[in-house]
């Protein structure tokens, strides 16, 4: 069938035609909307893309790691590569829009990953989550292009406070982030150390917090306040110990001087002495001291650089430095002392403002001081210089020139040497004794000694004969007495005899006491017995 | 080849309870239901292409953004739906790839291609194949439903996989945009009427 000139269908072609349907077109309005607002946004929140130069690509991932400020995630890394160089890694990340302000010429970046050691365990939640890399905004230019450091700065964020410089010798066990004390507050932490420029002294940067930098005054004084400070006087034994972590990590400590004014605060990167200990620290240090040098007799063991220089046994200065020098001309081996006198020390009392120190000592010299060794501790045996009045007169200075070039300070024999000395000159007088005489003079009386005991010999030769016959004597003599053993007759008789006589003995006792009784009886006779 | 539809006939049948009645100019209600009567879907190509083109341009931040992020031990890592097959893909699981590329990728894509070039038959009067054009047609509001496969992982994933910094998966903003293009071109491919594909066979 051909129904195509219907007009039914015609009249609702036109119908179709006619009718608008503005509102099934908002549809795609509000999807171009969506998508043009999505798209806007993360092409608005793409911030500069930057590169950063580490050492190492150690637990960074492309897409994965972040970049951190103070924990706020404001950016990722897009890519790794190997630099030109080979031998560092070139981080390519791309920041939040927002985040542009800190991409300045001091800005830091260095990579968080877990870490435990003795100050503590940091970056925990990097165990689980994975390296990131942290960032401390900084001053300066803006910036495309950053060396990562190697680790993390000490100071993660822009604390108020002063840096400071201090000096040491030896790092010993302090390290970046070893803490500073004051009164047992943590104050502040090492920032870096380096060589000085002589390389002789090491510098730390350290960096106090904001309330205590104030507290660094002019006549403040660092101290390495680690471990235990162990010391044994004559009011006891002493222990000083620093904070807990200072004795496991290393510690150092600061203190004000009561005499600083608020005035006397000190600025940024002053320089101070960092003292090994805190008796050092308490030490006071004298300006000018005077340089004398010091040529003792005999053996300096026991002597060693700083060794005090005591005068009445209070400490006026000490020894600076000990030489052995060699006279080529006349081979005269001496060895310079060289001491360091803090005039400073001693009070003085009216004070002749026209005197000099070096004039005022020159003057003691001349009236008899003079330096001596003296043993400081008998069980080590340390020495130490003593100065006191020991003689008399002028002191004539060693006619060589010194290589010191030092004034000399004339010197006195130590007690020890004079021992020693008084000991020799014994010594030669025993040498100086007639010993061959003595000895044989002594032969002699020895030979005279030995004829005489000869004749003793023959003496007891004959009193040795006399002896035996003796015994002979006695042996007749116990002859005799054996024949009255008992049983023998002669005992027997003898018993007999013995009886006899007693039963005498009685009757004569029995006429006795008759006759005491009647002594008439001796002129009448024996009375007859009255009957009864 | 003439086609003899319906309409063509004086017949039209109502969208809503399907009673077919004489084409009428009075009759603009239906006897039935009183539902109004059109001869064909009306505004059928405006609507479609007003879908069609939202899902073209959500189309755009669907693909772009991450659809997912995927946090494990406190490292998120965004996904977008090629990095997602990509990272299928280097993991050696080749058939899940395929078949995230397939759901993901290939069947929205091709929806779309499909209901734009179905537009274009019928607004540029071609008179070709009918019959092929009408089971794309089909297969494309078939297959409609079953793009939203990824959507449903991200649902699931999100509500199942919460477990804070330890592993925690969150829907990325190309998740919705994606949704968006899925139900776009399922509207699309509903608002579109076959039929006209069938009367462009009697336009000269």
């Amino acid at each position: 069938m051909n129904n195509f000139n219907d007009p039914l269908e015609a009249e609702e072609a036109t119908l179709n035609k006619k009718t608008e349907l503005p509102l099934i077109w908002l549809l795609p309005v509000i999807a171009f909307l969506v998508s043009g607002w999505l798209v806007y946004k993360a092409v608005s929140e793409k911030g500069p893309e930057i590169t950063i130069d580490f050492p190492t690509a150690e637990g960074l991932e492309v897409d994965k790691t972040k970049i951190k400020y103070l924990d706020v995630e404001i950016g990722n890394v897009t890519a790794i590569a190997i630099n030109e160089d080979q031998k560092t890694i070139r981080v390519s990340a791309r920041l939040n829009r927002d985040a542009e302000n800190y991409l300045k010429e001091n800005t830091r970046f260095w990579v968080v990953k877990p870490q435990v050691g003795l100050a503590g365990v940091s970056g925990l939640g990097t165990l689980l989550s994975g390296a990131y890399i942290a960032i401390k905004p900084g001053a300066g230019n803006l910036q495309q292009h950053f060396i990562g450091l190697p680790a993390a700065p000490l100071l993660k964020t822009n604390n108020d406070g002063t840096q400071f410089i201090l000096e040491t010798e030896d790092l010993a066990s302090l390290h970046d982030g070893t803490p500073i004390n004051f009164h047992g507050i943590n104050a502040g932490e090492v920032i870096s150390h380096k060589l000085n420029g002589q390389g002789n002294a090491i510098q730390l940067t350290v960096f106090v917090n904001a309330p205590f930098d104030k507290f660094v005054r002019k006549h403040s004084r660092f101290w390495i306040d680690s471990g235990i400070d162990l010391s044994a006087g004559a009011d006891g034994v002493k222990v000083r110990t620093g904070p807990l972590i200072s004795l496991l990590g290393g510690g150092i400590a600061f203190h004000a001087s009561d005499t600083d004014t608020l005035t006397d605060i000190q600025p940024e990167n002053s320089v101070f002495k960092l003292y090994e200990t805190y008796e050092k620290s308490t030490q006071v240090i004298y300006s000018n001291p005077l340089k004398y040098v010091m040529f003792f007799t005999g053996s300096l063991r026991g002597l060693t650089e700083g060794a005090p220089v005591q005068m009445r046994g209070i400490t006026i200065g000490k020894v600076v430095e000990i030489g052995l020098e060699i006279d080529e001309k006349n081979n005269d081996i001496r060895t310079p002392v060289v001491v360091e006198l803090e005039m400073a020390r001693i009070k003085q009392i009216h004070r002749r403002h026209n005197l000099s120190d070096t004039a005022i000592l020159q003057q003691l010299i001349g009236q008899g001081l003079r330096a001596q060794l003296q043993t400081g501790s008998l069980l080590t045996g340390q020495l130490l210089v003593d100065l006191a009045f020991h003689v008399q007169g002028k002191f004539p200075p060693t006619p060589n020139i010194n290589s010191t070039g030092y004034p000399e300070f004339p010197t006195t024999p130590s007690t020890l040497d004079e021992f020693s000395q008084s000991s020799q000159a014994i010594m030669a007088k025993i040498a100086k004794l007639p010993l061959q005489e003595l000895t044989e003079q002594a032969n002699q009386t020895l030979q005279g000694l030995q004829s005489t005991a000869k004749a003793t010999s023959k003496m007891l030769d004959t009193a040795n004969n006399t002896l035996g016959t003796a015994d002979k004597t006695f042996h007749s003599a116990q002859k005799v007495l054996g024949t009255f053993e008992p049983g023998s007759t002669r005992h027997y008789e003898l018993d007999k005899l013995i009886q006899e006589l007693t039963e005498s003995a009685k009757s004569v006792k029995q006429l006795t006491d008759f006759l005491e009784q009647h002594p008439d009886a001796l002129l009448r006779g024996k009375k007859q017995e009255e009957s009864p | 080849m003439k086609i003899n539809t319906a309409l063509a006939q004086g017949l039209v049948r109502c969208h809503s309870c399907g009673c077919l009645g004489k084409r009428d100019i009075r009759l603009t209600k239906c006897p039935l239901c009183a539902s109004p009567l059109h001869g064909r879907q009306p505004h059928s190509v405006q609507k479609t292409l007003a879908y069609l083109l939202s899902a073209y341009l959500l189309y755009i931040p669907a693909n772009i953004f991450p659809i997912m992020t995927v946090t494990k031990l406190g490292a998120g890592e965004p996904h977008t739906i090629i990095g997602g097959i990509i990272a299928l893909i280097n993991s050696d699981m080749l058939p899940i790839a395929l078949l995230v590329l397939v759901a993901s990728i290939l069947v929205p894509l091709l929806k779309l291609i499909g209901i734009s070039l179905l537009l274009l038959y019928v607004q540029r009067g071609w008179t070709g194949d009918a019959y092929r054009w009408t089971v794309m047609y089909r297969i494309i509001s078939f297959v409609g439903r079953w793009s939203m496969l990824d959507i449903f992982m991200i649902s699931i994933l999100v509500a199942l996989v919460d477990m804070g910094s330890i592993s925690e998966v969150l829907a990325g903003p190309a998740a919705t945009a994606f949704g968006a293009v899925v139900v776009l071109t399922m509207l699309a491919a509903k608002s579109f009427d076959p039929r006209l594909i069938w009367d462009n066979q009697n336009k000269p």
